[in-house]
Order: structure tokens, then C-alpha cells, then sequence
């Protein structure tokens, strides 16, 4: 799995590629963690590269979701693949965030 | 010939009787026996008492062992409580054996005609009456039996013959003899009953009775061992117990008739004079009593000693630790507001235990099913405890707020257990498929990870961020399963069965997260209970048994 990291005005996005899965859930959380404490502004996981995402990728947004939530900002999340769009779509997560 | 077929015919009568009178009278008695053990925790002499009921009951010390190992196992009682009980239900099968050194002939042919008149007009059809003619009837096949092989070699003279049997059979041959036969019978009272008839018959002397009567004491004990079969752990600890009790019987009373024996004393007299005035069968019946008394006398004191060994030879298995409740215990029902924090404590952990009864398809080569059959049958064990455990507490006096709090809990467990069960059917569907379709793969990922936020959702730890989030998580989503199912209705690429089987996997999905659904409502705090929500229909699959009943409660 890859993350970059750029701005994008108050923004923040994270290009992710690679499989979100057991293994790869906690770096990511912190890294969405990280760009959270960082910024001000909403954060963006671009997600086109993304092929695979588990119950702990879930989980890893679902945690950055909840850090930000007190703050009234948003997790956004775009350019999800098909069948990561359905996984969002049957888990119920496409409910919990902003997806594009 | 006449008397060897008499003789055979005595031995067949007696297999039957006994057969036929175990089998009704645990027909019978079998529910009443499992009350009677789940009584059986308060104090040691209480399990010993309640153990030789059962035994009197069902004449099978086994029989009473297998009940209480499944009853430990699944967490009814601890091992250190069943140890008196089983050592209870060996003295309570000396009842047969003494019953049977009493000569009781024309009772027995009674007992045969009234049966028999009994059968003849049909009050075998009356509902609960059934069984007790058959334990009737087997005792009088018994008691026949027993009367054919008394009386069959009767008008012989069996000095000759007892010369011969006195020759052959040493101690020590005895001994074998007995626990062959017991092994063979599975019992230890049918040797003994068996040898009860041959002294009668005066083809064997008391002592030689007496090294039969131990042997097969002993060798009932291996018969439980290997009744057991494949049971492990804390279930085949008893089983271990039950041989200790035959152990310390045969040690002492083996060792006291030997002892007597280099004494230089004469062991058909002593044994006779035990006897005296009665039929020298009698006697028999005595040993196999003190066998039994002095072996569950000493295990009973010894207990701690007695269950350390037990755990040595078949410790706990990973599905006995599993199993065993964390928080709940039975003395903690005479405190209801402890009680009712403990049941809470124990619901949460169970229901943070979840996500390991579903298959983890992100690392399949770490995902044993045995581990996952293991969990479930762990966490089902424990939710039956839990559910067990508030039926008492709701028994007791309670204050009106903790009955109200004790009905809620047992509704959180209702639904526990149908979720639990529910996913224990999901895995075995996912299990099912090879290699894994996506569809299968999104479905069980997006169900665990609903459940890790429902263990993150527990009220001990919530806020109600986590509880909305668990609302959003387990919205309706009925068009886009249905919209699936239709897909795969239309799709033709994959085989009739699969289809099915994907279908399956679609229902049973949406009923796991409907209970998940009800399990966040149930577990929420009472302030919060107005805020229901909306928009919910419940799916068809999930309208049934046991949720049922607890929505009415609800």
C-alpha cells in the first residue's frame, strides 16, 4: 500500500493505492491520524487506486471519521472502484461518509 | 443339558431385565435425574446425596458420570462440584445389588403376572405409564433371571463343581474375571448380580465372590472411560473421577480381604459371618457397598487431591476455556444487583467475542475453522450459562427494578444467542464455497466489520457517537440485497446450486444485521431508548423463534 500526501488549499488530500487490508489498516489509520491532527480543513482519500479493502480498512476510516466528527469536519472519500464501492455500499459505510 | 440351557436362559433374562430397566427408567427419569444434578452444587454432602439418588434412580453410576460431564461441559458446574455427585451415584447403584441377594421369588412371580395382565390390557398405550410397566417388567426379567440361574443346577451335586471352580479360580484370576465382565457389561452391579446368584447356587465361595465383585468394580470404572469416547477435557475429568472412586474402593477393600487372607483368617468365614442369618450372598451385596462407600468417602475428602488429578490426566481443552463464563457464578444469584452487573459484564464480553465467530477471509491462511467452530460453541455455551443463570435471578424475590433490569438482560441474551447462532450459519456458508466469490468475500467483511463496531459500541465504553454509527451501519438496505438477489436470479453463468447458496448467504446477512440492529437497542442505556430508529423493515428471515418472543417482551 502507498500513501501521498498533498494540500489542496485548507484541505488535505491522501492518494491511496494498494490493498487496505489487515495488515496495511493500522499504518494507514495513523497516517489519516497524522493528516487530521495537521490540518484544519476536511480530509480526502482519493481511493482510484485502491483494489482491496477489508473489515480493518473499514475500521481504519471509520476511526479517522470518528476524530474528526467533534471537530465538525469531514472524511471524504472519491473515486472509489466498483467493487470497493459495493463493500461500502452492503457494510453500510457509503452511509457514513462523503463519497464523490 | 436341561440345566445348561436353564442356566443360559437365566443369563438371557438377566441381560434383558437389566437392559430393559435401564433403558425405561432413563426414559423415565432422565429430565428428573438432569433437575436432581442441577441442585447438586450447594454443599459436598448435598452432591453426594443428590449423586445416590440418581444412582438408585438410574441404576448406572455411567450413566449418571456422562450426564454430569456434559453438564460440565457445558458449564452447568464446575468438576470440583460433580465430583460428589458421581461418587454419590456409585454408592446409590448398590441398591439393585442388594435387592437382588434378597430372596424374593413369589413377589417376583406377582411382579410377572401383574405386568403381564398389565400389558394384556393395553395400559402400556396410556401416556406416562409406558415406561414404568418397562421397568417393571425388566426388574421381573431380572429377578427371573436370576431365579433361573439359582435354581438350575438345583438336585446336583455341586460339591464336585465348586471343587473345580475353587481350584481355578485364584484372587487374582478373579479378579480379572470380574473386571472382563464388567467391561464386557459395562456395569459393575451386573457381575455382582451375576455372582450374587452363583454363591447362592454354592458353585462359587465368598471369597472368590468377593475377588470377582472387586475386579468388577474396577473394571466399570474403565468401562465409563471408555463410554466416554472422544469427550476431552473437563467432560472426561469426571470420568477420571469415577475410576479414582473405583480405585480407592478396590484398594481398601481388595486390601482388607488380602490382608484377612495373610492374617492366616479364613475369608469365606469372615465374609459369612458379615452375612449371618441371611443368605451368604448377602454378604456380596455388602462388599460391593462398602466398595463403593469407602471409595467416594475417601475421593469426597480428598476432593481437592481428587480433582488436581483428574485435571492432570485430561486438562481443560481451548473449547473448555472457552466456555467458561468470565464473570457470572452461581453464589452470585443471592446478590441480584451484583448479579445483574455480572450478567452485564458478561453480555458485553460476549458480545466483543463476536467477530471471531465469523470466518477472517483477510487472512484466510490464518483462519482455522476448528479455532472458529471452537468460539462458537464457546460463546453459545457461556450465552446458555448467562441465560440459565437470569432465569434464577428472576426466580428469586426481586425488587421491581431489578426484575425490570433482569427481563431486559434475558432479552439481550435472547438476541445475543440468535446473533451468535446466526453467524455461525453465515461461516459455514462462506466455508462452503471454493474459491471465494466477491460477493461472499463483501458480504462477510462488511458483517465483521459492523461487529467490530458494535463490540467498540458496548455501553461500558460507548459515547453515543458509537451508537449512532451503529444505527447508520445497520439502516435498511433491503433494495440493494434484493437488487443482488435479482442479479443473481438472472445470472445463469453460475452453477443452480451456488446460486442458492449465494442467496442464502444474502438472507442470512441481512438477518444478522437486523439482530445487531435490535442488540444496539437492546443494550442501549434506558435514557436513550426513545430514540429508536425509523425507516427499518424487518426482513422476512428474521421473523421467527426466539427474537419473536423477545420483541414481544421488549
Amino acid at each position: 500500500m502507498q500513501i501521498e500526501t498533498e494540500a489542496s488549499g485548507e484541505d488535505t488530500v491522501l492518494k491511496v493505492s494498494g490493498r487496505l487490508d489487515t495488515l496495511n489498516a493500522k499504518p494507514f489509520e495513523g497516517q489519516l491520524l497524522e493528516a487530521v491532527k495537521a490540518s484544519n480543513g476536511a480530509i480526502v482519500v482519493d481511493m482510484a487506486g485502491v483494489d482491496y479493502v477489508s473489515s480493518s480498512g473499514l475500521r481504519a476510516l471509520l476511526v479517522a471519521g470518528k476524530a474528526m466528527s467533534p471537530h465538525k469536519r469531514k472524511l471524504r472519500l472519491k473515486s472509489l472502484q466498483p467493487q470497493i464501492q459495493e463493500v461500502f455500499d452492503i457494510s453500510g459505510f457509503s452511509a457514513l461518509f462523503d463519497i464523490h | 443339558m436341561l440345566i445348561a440351557a436353564q442356566l443360559l436362559a437365566g443369563l438371557g433374562l438377566l441381560f434383558v431385565g437389566l437392559k430393559l430397566m435401564g433403558a425405561h427408567l432413563q426414559q423415565v427419569m432422565g429430565r428428573r435425574v438432569r433437575r436432581l444434578l442441577r441442585m447438586a452444587t450447594g454443599s459436598r454432602p448435598a452432591g453426594v446425596l443428590c449423586g445416590m439418588v440418581a444412582g438408585a434412580i438410574t441404576q448406572s453410576s455411567n450413566a449418571v458420570t456422562l450426564i454430569c460431564a456434559n453438564l460440565v461441559r457445558g458449564g452447568v458446574f464446575a468438576t470440583r462440584d460433580a465430583i460428589p455427585v458421581v461418587a454419590g451415584a456409585n454408592v446409590g447403584t448398590s441398591a439393585l445389588v442388594f435387592i437382588a441377594s434378597v430372596n424374593l421369588k413369589v413377589a417376583v412371580l406377582y411382579l410377572v403376572a401383574l405386568v403381564g395382565l398389565a400389558f394384556h390390557l393395553r395400559m402400556d398405550k396410556r401416556t406416562g405409564w409406558r415406561e414404568w410397566m418397562g421397568v417393571l417388567l425388566g426388574l421381573a426379567l431380572l429377578f427371573l433371571g436370576l431365579d433361573f440361574i439359582k435354581s438350575a443346577p438345583a438336585g446336583l451335586d455341586l460339591s464336585q463343581a465348586a471343587h473345580v471352580v475353587g481350584e481355578l479360580l485364584t484372587p487374582t484370576r478373579g479378579f480379572f474375571l470380574g473386571c472382563l465382565l464388567a467391561l464386557i457389561t459395562q456395569s459393575a452391579s451386573t457381575p455382582t448380580i451375576l455372582a450374587v446368584a452363583v454363591v447362592q447356587a454354592q458353585v462359587l465361595g465368598l471369597g472368590d465372590g468377593m475377588f470377582l465383585v472387586v475386579g468388577a468394580n474396577l473394571g466399570s470404572g474403565l468401562a465409563t472411560l471408555i463410554s466416554a469416547g472422544d469427550m476431552r477435557g473437563a467432560g472426561r475429568q469426571l470420568c477420571v473421577s469415577a475410576i479414582q472412586v473405583k480405585a480407592m474402593g478396590c484398594l481398601i477393600v481388595g486390601g482388607a480381604a488380602l490382608a484377612v487372607m495373610a492374617a492366616g483368617l479364613n475369608l469365606d468365614v469372615m465374609l459369612g459371618r458379615i452375612g449371618s442369618g441371611r443368605d451368604p450372598a448377602f454378604a456380596l451385596s455388602v462388599v460391593f457397598f462398602a466398595l463403593q462407600a469407602s471409595g467416594a468417602l475417601v475421593v469426597v475428602t480428598l476432593i481437592g487431591l481428587s480433582e488436581a488429578i483428574a485435571v492432570r490426566f485430561s486438562p481443560a481443552t481451548r473449547e473448555d476455556k472457552l466456555s467458561r463464563p468470565h464473570f457470572i457464578h452461581d453464589r452470585a444469584v443471592s446478590d441480584p444487583p451484583t448479579a445483574l452487573d455480572l450478567v452485564a459484564r458478561e453480555t458485553a464480553r460476549l458480545v466483543v467475542c463476536l467477530p471471531t465467530i465469523l470466518p477472517d477471509l483477510d487472512q484466510r491462511a490464518h483462519d482455522e475453522p476448528k479455532a472458529r467452530l471452537a468460539a462458537w460453541q464457546g460463546a453459545e455455551a457461556i450465552a446458555a450459562a448467562t441465560d440459565r443463570f437470569l432465569t434464577e435471578l428472576i426466580d428469586q424475590r426481586l425488587t421491581r427494578e431489578d426484575l425490570d433490569l433482569a427481563l431486559r438482560a434475558q432479552a439481550q441474551v435472547d438476541l445475543l444467542r440468535a446473533l451468535q447462532e446466526t453467524l455461525h450459519e453465515f461461516g459455514a456458508v462462506v466455508d462452503a464455497f471454493h474459491p471465494l466469490p466477491p460477493l461472499v468475500f463483501n458480504l462477510s467483511e462488511s458483517l465483521r466489520a459492523v461487529l467490530l463496531v458494535l463490540a467498540d459500541a458496548v455501553p461500558e465504553e460507548a459515547g453515543e457517537g458509537d451508537l449512532e454509527v451503529l444505527n447508520a451501519l445497520t439502516g435498511d438496505r433491503s433494495d440493494l440485497l434484493d437488487r443482488i438477489r435479482r442479479d443473481l436470479a438472472a445470472s445463469c453463468a453460475t452453477g443452480g446450486s451456488e446460486v442458492r447458496t449465494l442467496m442464502r448467504a444474502t438472507s442470512l446477512f441481512e438477518r444478522a444485521l437486523w439482530l445487531v440492529r435490535r442488540l444496539s437497542l437492546a443494550l442501549r442505556p434506558r435514557a436513550n431508548e426513545d430514540n429508536s430508529p425509523e425507516g427499518w423493515s424487518v426482513p422476512a428471515a428474521a421473523q421467527n423463534g426466539r427474537v419473536e418472543a423477545v420483541e414481544d417482551r421488549g
